[in-house]
């Protein structure tokens, strides 16, 4: 009974944010560009339609391949902020720009954990935060060293705190052998070298732009306007942030293609339905401007990353068993383990020609790419129905 | 309550009409993108018309009781065939503003930078501290711009400067009448190493130092503060975007021909949040332009530096000179003291604990005895120095140059100074007097000024200062004053 009562009372609250809402949209239909830096905190330049077509036939890449890219060295980017004890600001605004260089730039151009130091590097530099290149040098040189436990099999399910871990008996840790990752100063120079060449090559490929917003504040914001009645708000934050920092992960990208206040609503959407918390029962989402469709897109996207995250991790794994440099298991993915799983599937780098089958989309005809598109997207909003309703 | 059930209304009218429009708009959808065609169920689509007008009918009654809104208005944000978006788009009609009520968020997008190639460069402007600039011509519009050559030492080995990223960044994000527009960021050709970056800024004819070093007289007081009407509001924009620009004077200030005056080089600024962080680097302004407590060592501050500035640039646009021409920093705050007196207790409290407030001698009558017999306040040593400036503007003046930041108005409130109020009136911008065209065409003559300090540069340490024989306004910069001849007639 009481429930009823305050949930329309809310439900009331919200009703006046809309119309004052509207109220505003009404008497700046086109925000005056005075407001444009206030809301350049808030929105950020996203993917075209081109550039999401234009990844799939980049590089003769499959798309697993990819994704296997993208997972790894997003992974490997967080892992590396939280050694230099970064704010998770500025890993995750790292981990976007990343992935936003990869929309311009093929994959392959450069090893894909020094375009991951770079990108840490640019925007810890930027940030209140910096770190000098010798630190990530240190610290990359141990990830990517065989005692570094970062994707390697005993560490296993991801280290990604979101996911209820739920440990199988660790086949062998790591072994700590210092000498594995001692910093020659040669090694140092030519990583540091690196460094700056892709730092400015990132920032060539992005126009100079290095503006990343995030969904996190706007999150916290938001629950704070929110009521949940039945749960306290630090169970659903504390729920809600974990699918933030997840979907930095997701192979959809979901950051190129969504602005932050939907992220953040769909964020906040997926943690109540965790915790079971009461929500209004109007559509609230709108008040923070974010459609029906697109919500339920997000909520979908943000979901499968648990599963699919596991999965690209056993693949990873077995991709580094299969072209199993010398003993070592596990470890960052790199360039050369791409070229050997392609050579291992017929497939040559640099001609195109690719196996069709599973992935094959990138040599195909443009007619057939536009086809499978249709195809995906038909099926895609099948599952946005199916959920939604 | 968004209608899942039955409506008891499913039937009406009203209904039968607003289906048949959504069908109109389904079909012209398909017919605009044929290649989604994606063969939903009519069934479900019609069940959800029904809930989402049984929906928009719910909320209209709700509606009425407060407010009688043309009933297009609110109900429209019920809309739930989100797809149908696009036909609204692009046919508009009736319910095109429905899906103009969720606010849509504009961020552009990312790509490459294009190549400087795509610009014919007409004359060098300047080479200098700041790194060399040029007129040239955009290929394809014709447009003429200012090129800004971002400096890069390749002996850093800390890669491309955060200066010169700031700087893109925040006039990237910054739209305004009175601050310089970037319009983007070219390289040079050979990109497997970017080496040469190019800001793309709009041009404009002149900055206000030259030609203040070359007019023959001052400007009118209604030219003064049209100018300083149009500094404050750039300024208020970017305190209110929490920028502080760092570097304000007369030479990074824009004017074009048809009197609009323009804030430019970001070198310096940041985004600064309120409250602003504990530890700033202190090594910011140039230092004749540089606020009392950056001399005294403030690694916290706030906006007030900039209308330390504001206040510095205000009494060169009256006199054509730099106001405060420290030869050091020492000199300069020696400079500070003789035009607004020396700091006391009571005017600032708790200027002693900044870091090089320790050194510093000051007299020891100030603080106590001279309550009685009051030193003339800061406004009646720039009357003095100041003979044709009114009243209004006096207390300007002086408010922006008091040694105590908070007292210094902010730029907000400095728009709404009576002093802008008063005859003569602010003159328009179209009325502004134009200049010999300067920027690049003719070599000028330069005088030497001092550059804004450069970063990681050592902060200098003040040492022992001896202030205590300025003794207030009777010390000698007393002689140097400008004085009227007996009487001088006041602009009214």
């Amino acid at each position: 009974m009481q429930l009823a009562m305050s949930s329309s009372f809310i439900l009331r609250q919200l009703l006046n944010l809309l119309q004052k809402q509207t109220l505003y949209v009404q008497s700046n239909s086109r925000p005056s560009p005075a407001d444009k830096a206030i809301m350049s905190h808030m929105v950020n330049p996203l993917a075209t339609p081109e550039q999401l077509y234009q990844r799939r036939s980049f590089s003769a890449l499959p798309t697993e391949l990819q994704d296997a890219i993208f997972f790894s060295t997003q992974c490997l980017t967080q892992a590396a902020g939280l050694l230099l004890q970064l704010p998770q600001s500025v890993t995750a605004q790292a981990n976007v720009l990343l992935a936003r260089y990869w929309l311009v730039e093929p994959m392959m151009s450069h090893e894909f954990s020094d375009i991951s130091a770079a990108s840490v590097y640019l925007i810890a530099k930027l940030s209140p935060y910096p770190r000098s290149p010798r630190d990530l040098a240190l610290v990359y040189n141990y990830l990517l060293s065989p005692s570094s436990t970062f994707f390697h099999p005993s560490s296993a399910p991801t280290s990604d705190d979101s996911q209820p871990p739920q440990q199988p008996p660790p086949p062998s840790p790591p072994t700590n052998i210092p000498n594995d990752y001692y910093l020659p100063e040669h090694v140092y120079n030519s990583f540091h070298t690196r460094l700056l060449r892709c730092e400015s090559r990132i920032l060539y490929a992005l126009s100079f732009d290095t503006h990343v917003s995030l969904p996190h504040p706007l999150a916290i914001t938001y629950l704070q306007a929110l009521d949940f009645l039945n749960t306290s708000k630090s169970t659903i934050s504390k729920r809600t942030l974990p699918y933030l920092n997840t979907a930095l992960l997701s192979p959809q990208m979901l950051y190129l293609t969504s602005q932050p206040n939907a992220l953040a609503v769909a964020a906040i959407y997926n943690a109540a339905k965790d915790v079971g918390a009461k929500m209004p029962e109007c559509e609230w989402w709108e008040v923070f401007d974010v459609d029906r469709e697109e919500l339920g897109f997000l909520v979908v996207g943000m979901r499968s990353v648990d599963a699919w995250g596991r999965k690209m991790r056993e693949d990873v794994e077995r991709m580094k068993a299969g072209t199993g440099s010398g003993s070592k298991r596990g470890g960052m993915i790199t360039r050369r383990d791409i070229e050997g799983e392609l050579r291992r599937r017929g497939i040559s780098l640099g001609n195109g020609d690719d196996d069709g089958g599973i992935t094959g989309v990138g040599s195909e005809e443009p007619v057939d790419m536009e086809a499978e598109m249709a195809r995906r997207m038909d099926e895609k909003m099948a599952e946005i129905e199916g959920s939604a309703s | 309550m968004t209608g899942k059930g039955k409506s008891r209304w499913a039937d009406s009218a009203e209904d039968a009409a607003l289906e048949a429009q959504l069908k109109k708009e389904k079909e012209e959808k398909k017919r605009l993108k044929a290649e989604k065609a994606r063969k939903a169920e009519a069934e479900k689509k019609k069940r959800e018309a029904e809930a989402a007008a049984a929906a928009q009918r719910q909320q209209q009654q709700q509606q009425q009781t407060g407010d009688d809104d043309d009933a297009n208005g609110p109900p429209a944000k019920r809309r739930r065939l989100s797809p149908d978006r696009d036909a609204a788009a692009a046919a508009p009609t009736a319910s095109s503003n429905d899906s103009s009520k969720l606010l849509r968020f504009e961020g552009g997008r990312f790509g490459k930078c294009r190549s400087v190639e795509n610009y014919d460069k007409l004359n060098d402007i300047e080479e200098g501290a700041y790194g060399w600039v040029a007129r040239a011509r955009e290929i394809e519009t014709g447009k003429v711009v200012a090129l800004k050559r971002l400096k890069i030492d390749p002996k850093d080995r800390s890669g491309l400067p955060v200066t010169g990223l700031r700087e893109i960044q925040i006039l990237k994000d910054c739209s305004h009448r009175n601050i310089v527009k970037l319009k983007e960021v070219v390289v040079g050709d050979d990109t497997s190493k970017i080496e040469n970056i190019f800001i793309v800024l709009e041009f404009l004819e002149h900055d206000l130092k030259s030609i203040l070093e070359d007019m023959p007289e001052p400007f009118l007081a209604s030219e003064v503060k049209t100018l300083l009407l149009q500094l404050c509001s750039g300024i208020a924009y970017l305190h209110s975007h929490y920028i502080l620009h760092r570097d304000l004077k007369t030479s990074n200030l824009l004017l074009n021909n048809r009197g609009q005056l323009k804030i430019a080089d970001f070198g310096m600024a940041r985004y600064v949040p309120d409250p602003p962080p504990p530890k700033l680097t202190q090594l910011v302004v140039t230092l004749w332009y540089r606020a009392p407590e950056l001399l005294l060592g403030a690694a916290r501050y706030g906006p007030e530096i900039d209308m330390w500035s504001v206040g510095c640039i205000f009494g060169e646009l009256l006199t054509r000179e730099p106001l405060l021409q420290g030869k050091n920093e020492v000199d300069e705050l020696t400079k500070i003291f003789e035009l607004c007196g020396l700091p006391t207790d009571e005017s600032w409290p708790g200027f002693r604990r900044l870091p090089n407030a320790r050194s510093l001698r000051l007299p020891s009558s100030s603080s106590s005895s001279s309550s009685s017999s009051k030193p003339p306040s800061t406004g009646g040593l720039i009357r003095a120095k100041f003979p044709l400036l009114t009243a209004a503007g006096v207390s300007l003046l002086a408010s922006l140059l008091s040694l105590n930041p908070s007292r210094r108005p902010t730029a907000s409130e400095m728009l709404e100074h009576e002093y802008f109020r008063q005859d003569p009136k602010p003159k328009q911008e179209a009325m502004f007097p134009t200049f010999p065209s300067k920027a690049g065409q003719e070599k000028r003559r330069r005088r030497e000024t001092p550059n804004a300090p450069q970063r990681g540069q050592k902060v200098q340490d003040l040492g022992q200062v001896d202030f205590s024989s300025l003794g207030g306004i009777f010390g000698s910069g007393r002689e140097r004053e400008e004085r009227g001849g007996g009487f001088s007639l006041r602009m009214v």
